[in-house]
């Protein structure tokens, strides 16, 4: 199969990573490629970079005229994903319509709503005595809280999930996608197709009834004068199924894992539920859910702070785990504490596309955090599930079990 | 002490008010607001500067 080139790159990087950074605790790894490349920038093949220290990462994404983010991803859509892969002026007037609707403000709004529906999966298993952490409640609480911020009801999640699962995990739709690249791509095509038409119909009935959720306010959302267009609506409907989703789920199980391994500061949160805002900051920085991001196309040739210089068309991934490592901006960056005054961690990027989402990610891990150890305060992993699985793909732990009395 | 944000800097990352939210808060497009006008209280000032120490963009001046 013939592939375009950013993919290829990005198929490459996937491979030289995957040899050299593990998947259970990439940490020490970040450091060591940080060390055995100048710059802490690794170069796998021509035409490829991977940066793994702090300054080269922080110029990449701070320059968006430098480093286009207007690459194609393969992920079963038919055009780019706005707001992720559309490069400024345009981006611009994307984020101007959407960075009100997830303000922090508005977020801060939402709080009775996503706490319900935590309580909602945690009522189901709580009396069990145990549960797969990652099923049971990480998969499908974002799915959930999405839901409510989209306007649709509950009866909706299944599908939801199941056109998550065919762009994210085709293999769940189909076993043969998991080493199939033809199958895999198949399964996120065809799923695709079915996004465009489920979002289609929910945008028909806003315009026929409009509501106060986020579908209507796409439709009707002006910047400058304009509305958008009903394919660009459905290019945003799109990004956020596939981001919103999955990105907290992943985190929920890097939390979690590191907490059910850790009870000395697991009690700190059980005993003062104020320390948990610093307390997801911190695990944000420490297990980085989102380790790389998106690929990006120097636009022409570019010189780093450290003197290299990277050829026009080189397809530059930041490594965020890296960055968020980096002795040279944590000098005890191997140390988790809750209550850290230097944590400048860029686990949501930086520059303009930094995450759009991250005020409600943050609100939805907080209050996780918060509600899970008011009703389970002492738990762990189930013995004989010690050995946690992390897949290949955003860090998460598969079939996290916890138990408690 | 004072505190400003440099607003060509800030990206919205919102750890200032996560390290001290009764000194930073964010305007309609998440970008950080300085709460508090003139001398901060004196009992607000540890929490300023682990924010200014929390910032990733490295905007927020704190004025002695």
């Amino acid at each position: 199969m013939l592939l375009p080139p950013v993919i290829r790159a990005s198929f490459f990087t996937q491979m030289a990573l995957a040899q050299q950074v593990r998947l259970a605790n990439p940490q020490p790894d970040y450091v060591a490629m940080q060390q055995a490349h100048p710059g802490g920038l690794m170069c796998p093949m021509d035409g490829i970079a991977v940066s793994f220290g702090r300054e080269t990462t922080d110029f990449v994404l701070r320059h968006h005229e430098l480093f286009s983010s207007a690459v194609d991803m393969p992920l079963g859509n038919v055009r780019p994903l706005i707001p992720l892969n559309i490069d400024p002026p345009k981006h611009s007037k994307y984020r101007k319509i959407l960075d009100p609707l997830f303000s922090p403000k508005r977020m801060d709004e939402m709080e009775p709503d996503i706490a319900a529906r935590a309580n909602k999966f945690i009522d189901e298993f709580v009396a069990d005595g145990e549960c797969n952490f990652s099923e049971q409640f990480a998969e499908q609480f974002p799915s959930a809280v999405f839901l409510g911020l989209m306007g649709m009801p509950w009866d909706q999640l299944e599908m939801f999930l199941h056109l998550r699962d065919g762009i994210l995990h085709p293999e769940k739709v189909d076993p043969a996608a998991e080493a199939d690249f033809t199958v895999r791509f198949a399964v996120m095509n065809a799923t695709g197709q079915e996004i465009y038409t489920y979002f289609n119909e929910q945008l028909d009935q806003r315009e026929a009834n409009p509501a106060d959720d986020l579908l209507t306010h796409f439709i009707t959302a002006e910047v400058d004068g304009d509305t958008m267009s009903r394919e660009e609506v459905l290019d945003l409907c799109y990004l956020f199924l596939i981001a919103g989703l999955d990105t907290v789920s992943d985190s929920l199980t890097c939390l979690f894992a590191y907490l059910a391994q850790h009870p000395e500061q697991r009690q700190l949160i059980v005993d003062d539920p104020r320390v948990i805002p610093g307390a997801v900051e911190e695990l944000l920085r420490w297990e980085t859910p989102v380790p790389y991001g998106v690929p990006r196309v120097a636009t022409q040739d570019v010189q780093l702070p450290n003197g290299t210089t990277l050829a026009e068309g080189t397809v530059v991934t930041v490594s965020y785990g890296g960055a968020n490592i980096d002795p040279s901006e944590y000098p005890d960056g191997f140390d988790v504490r809750f209550d850290r005054d230097d944590n400048r961690h860029i686990a949501f990027g930086g520059g303009v596309h930094r995450c759009l989402g991250s005020h409600l990610a943050r609100r939805e891990l907080r209050i996780a955090l918060a509600e899970w150890h008011r009703r389970i305060p002492q738990y762990g992993i189930k013995p004989g599930h010690e050995d946690l699985q992390f897949p290949l793909g955003l860090r998460h732990v598969k079939d996290l079990t916890l138990s408690w009395s | 002490m004072k505190v400003r944000v440099d607003d060509s800097l800030c990206h919205g990352h919102q750890a200032c008010a996560v390290a001290a939210p009764k000194v930073f808060g964010a305007d309609d497009y998440g970008n950080a607001v300085v709460l508090i006008e003139g001398d901060l209280p004196a009992d607000l000032e540890a929490g300023t500067r682990r924010a200014q120490g929390n910032c990733p963009e490295h905007a927020i001046i704190i004025d002695e």
